[in-house]
């Protein structure tokens, strides 16, 4: 890395140390396919597909002058699945029946103490699946023949997890923002890639401010209501009273301001957030920076939301076509499961099936394209490397992919 | 021939320019200075593509990349492994077929689980289903009512239709709902709002005769080996698709099931010398109340088979509800009407009566209308005792 950029004006694309080549027709093929292998292994492929997915977001991301490569596989993911299965759903299944038994015998009190260690281990397990997804992610990316990783197993981090959760929570949920930025600052801290450590030193009290405002602002709108009614009741309720109409709408107005502007302000406190995370975070000589401000975050989510909007059209419309043209053929009856026979009847459902499913599982792998991209696209680097001191990682690889981060739908960056 | 390639040795970050040098199935990797190697061909996995590079990894050496460009991959053809792309088998066999093997597979597996448990329904003993509908219905949460008189006049029905009368458990719910259901274990329970809703004896029976269908093909049994099956089958597809595709196999079952005893209630009618006709009607005026539609429909998604409620209207929606159209139902009833039959009434009216009357009668128990018919399941407390 050459060139010197300023974080306040972030570099151009080009210019930038990380690139995103990919384009959205190779990234269908891929998706369709892996969407109809899914659908022929009645679910199974789709860890072979995840891995697929990943090892083109992968290869079409440059840093400095060479493409990352993504080396997880399918097998990995399922063995991790397979795991969380054996391990937790089993266990939990099992622990409910005990539970019930307890307070079916009256023992309240050990059914209580039951339900909190239950609470607690899956508050821990959450936090072990964000660090060992983080792990896995960075142990199976390569660049320039070399991985990143983690000889920490997690461990510490899982309890790390519960106890500055737990903090985080009390006084009135201000000191979650601290929290979320320690925990970020401990778990990269953990991490490596060659021979060289991350170096994670990301300070909350930089988006403390956005937090506040996100904290305060349904105070300050149920502050605001109160006195909006003071005000309308003053002037006189009986010269002007409000019609059900009116008050229909005020009240949907009320709701929609309410979550759509809590929303923006959570989204206003998130990208402050990551900036100030990444901004903290660095590779020996490398310094990381993201440069995504609220609005690319709003357009972000906007267009997700526009894919859903597109997939459910691309439902619709056949679905239409179909109701019409039934409606059109004269004497045209349904088959009739009973009557005619069950084959038949499932000959007519399954293509309708098709018909709902395909759009609608076709957003999930672009939402992940554009995240990534996304995540790529603002993501900056500054500094210097040196080729012949970065040398292979030489910490240990676990055989299994992140099952527990599936099972728990936890973000792993 | 030049072969000019890149190369990280795993070791270091270091890219380096490199030409391969092929000496039989081996080969070496010159810089200007320096040689890598011997490395065997046979130790090379693909790795994916970079640009316009194939990259190939050592199985043994951690990072060890070699990125051949595609002319250069095309001369060492037999020398470099297979390209995976989709996955081990499925680049064996090609995309196409290995869709459709795979298709084929799944299918079966499905087309098994759908099958099987017809066949293994009947191989589950009685005792265990009667022991799981004692677990799952109890006593109703206290709402079953019971007077001598109306107790009777329901034996008597069921003696008429049933000549094996111990095999069921037949009682009547205290609920307001036009509605029966067959349970496992031979349990049927009929709510009494069908009772209130029906204008003759001769209804219920057809209704029970439908549910007694349903126990002697053990049909309940059978869905809940199929719910089980389908659940494993779809365990690796997402939980909301998996729940809905499940649903949806299900129902064609469910109708046939219902065909089936519908089929049976027109011969037990036959042979006891019940008229059809009555049962008909009671369809047709179901038909006609849009508002039972809903309930039926919300009582049929707990899974329990068995309803004489119906759905007139053919609408995309309502085909996939779980009961074949009322009107065909109606239609095979009536047809099965024998002009020179001697019908006779299954109950006299004193008993009728007192079969009507029997929860109004019974001062123990308990009024259905708490509940909740989204989860009819957590009102059925075992635990409650009937206070009798």
């Amino acid at each position: 890395m050459e060139g010197h950029f300023d974080r306040e004006t972030p570099p151009t694309p080009q210019d930038s140390a990380f690139e995103f080549n990919g384009n959205w027709a190779a990234f269908g093929k891929i998706a369709l396919t892996n969407l109809l292998l899914t659908i022929v292994t009645l679910g199974i492929y789709r860890f072979w597909a995840t891995a697929r997915e990943r090892r083109y977001l992968w290869s079409e991301t440059r840093f400095i002058d060479d493409r990352l490569e993504w080396t997880g596989t399918g097998m990995e993911l399922l063995i991790g699945f397979v795991m969380v299965l054996l391990l937790l759903v089993l266990p939990l299944f099992v622990i409910q029946f005990v539970q019930q038994a307890l307070l079916l015998q009256g023992q309240t009190a050990a059914a209580g103490g039951l339900t909190l260690l239950l609470f607690l281990a899956i508050f821990y397990i959450t936090g072990l699946a964000q660090f060992r997804g983080l792990r896995y992610r960075l142990s199976r990316t390569y660049w320039h023949g070399i991985r990143g990783g983690s000889d920490d197993q997690g461990v510490g981090y899982g309890w790390s997890y519960i106890w500055k959760n737990f903090v985080g929570y009390m006084v009135f949920g201000l000191m979650i923002p601290w929290s979320l930025m320690t925990l970020w600052n401990e778990r990269w801290n953990k991490m490596s890639f060659g021979p060289h450590k991350f170096d994670a030193i990301g300070d909350h009290s930089d988006t403390f401010k956005r937090y506040l405002l996100f904290y305060l602002l349904p105070v300050l709108l149920f502050a605001g209501g109160i006195i909006f009614g003071i005000i309308v009741a003053a002037s006189g309720g009986n010269a002007a009273p409000i019609g059900p109409a009116q008050s229909f709408g005020l009240a949907l107005a009320f709701v929609l301001f309410f979550y759509l502007g809590l929303g923006l302000v959570a989204l206003f406190f998130y990208a402050k957030f990551f900036r100030v995370a990444i901004d903290g975070l660095s590779l020996q000589k490398l310094d990381f920076g993201f440069s995504a401000k609220t609005k690319d975050w709003f357009i972000l989510l906007l267009g997700d939301a526009g894919l859903w909007l597109l997939a459910a059209l691309f439902v619709a419309l056949p679905l239409a076509v179909a109701a019409v043209s039934v409606g059109l053929i004269n004497n045209f009856k349904l088959p009739d499961a009973g009557a005619t026979p069950t084959e038949v009847y499932l000959a007519f459902l399954i293509p309708m099936i098709f018909i709902i499913i395909v759009p609608f599982s076709l957003v999930g792998p672009f939402i992940r394209y554009r995240h990534w991209k996304f995540f790529i696209t603002y993501l900056q680097c500054y500094g210097e490397i040196n080729l012949d001191e970065l040398t292979q990682s030489e910490t240990e690889i676990s055989k299994h992919g992140e099952g527990l981060l599936d099972a728990f739908d936890v973000g792993a960056i | 021939m030049d072969l000019g390639a890149w190369f990280y040795d795993g070791r270091s970050a270091a890219r380096r320019e490199v030409e391969i040098q092929v000496i039989g199935r081996n080969f070496f990797l010159a810089e200007l200075e320096r040689r890598h190697g011997p490395y065997a061909f046979s130790d090379l996995h693909y790795s994916g593509e970079q640009g316009r590079s194939w990259v190939y990894k050592h199985g043994d050496i951690d990072g060890w990349r070699l990125g051949i460009s595609r002319a250069s991959a095309a001369e060492l053809a037999g020398l470099l492994p297979a390209r995976n792309i989709y996955g081990g088998w499925i680049d064996r066999l090609g995309l196409g077929k290995a869709a459709i093997a795979f298709a084929a597979v799944s299918a079966a597996i499905v087309a098994i689980v759908m099958v099987a448990p017809q066949w293994l329904a009947p191989l589950v003993p009685y005792s265990v289903e009667q022991r799981l509908g004692e677990a799952l219905v109890g006593d109703f949460g206290g709402r079953l009512c019971a007077t001598p008189k109306g107790s009777a006049a329901l034996k008597k029905m069921a003696r008429g239709l049933d000549s094996r009368i111990s095999d069921f458990d037949i009682e009547v719910a205290n609920i307001d709902i036009v509605n029966a259901v067959a349970l496992p274990g031979g349990k049927i329970i009929i709510f009494n709002g069908l009772l209130s809703e029906a204008k003759s004896a001769d209804e219920v029976a057809g209704v029970l005769a439908h549910e007694i269908g349903h126990v002697r093909q053990r049909h309940v049994m059978q869905s809940m080996i199929r719910q089980m099956g389908l659940s494993v089958v779809m365990g690796g597809v997402d939980g909301n698709v998996g729940g809905t595709l499940n649903g949806l196999l299900s129902v064609g079952y469910t109708r046939e099931a219902e065909s089936e005893a519908d089929g049976h209630a027109i011969e037990t009618l036959a042979a006891a010398q019940i008229s059809p006709l009555p049962t008909a009607a009671f369809f047709d005026r179901l038909g006609a109340r849009g508002a039972d539609k809903k309930k039926a429909g919300e009582a049929q998604k707990t899974g329990k088979s068995g309803k004489a409620a119906a759905n007139g209207a053919e609408t995309l929606l309502g085909y996939i509800s779980s009961h074949p159209p009322t009107e065909n139902r109606k239609a095979r009833f009536e047809k099965s009407y024998a002009k020179n039959e001697a019908y006779r009434p299954v109950l006299t009216g004193k008993e009728w009566a007192a079969l009507r009357a029997m929860c109004a009668n019974d001062k123990d128990v308990k009024s259905g209308f708490n509940l909740d018919f989204g989860n009819e399941d957590k009102n059925w407390n075992p635990d409650k005792k009937m206070g009798r």
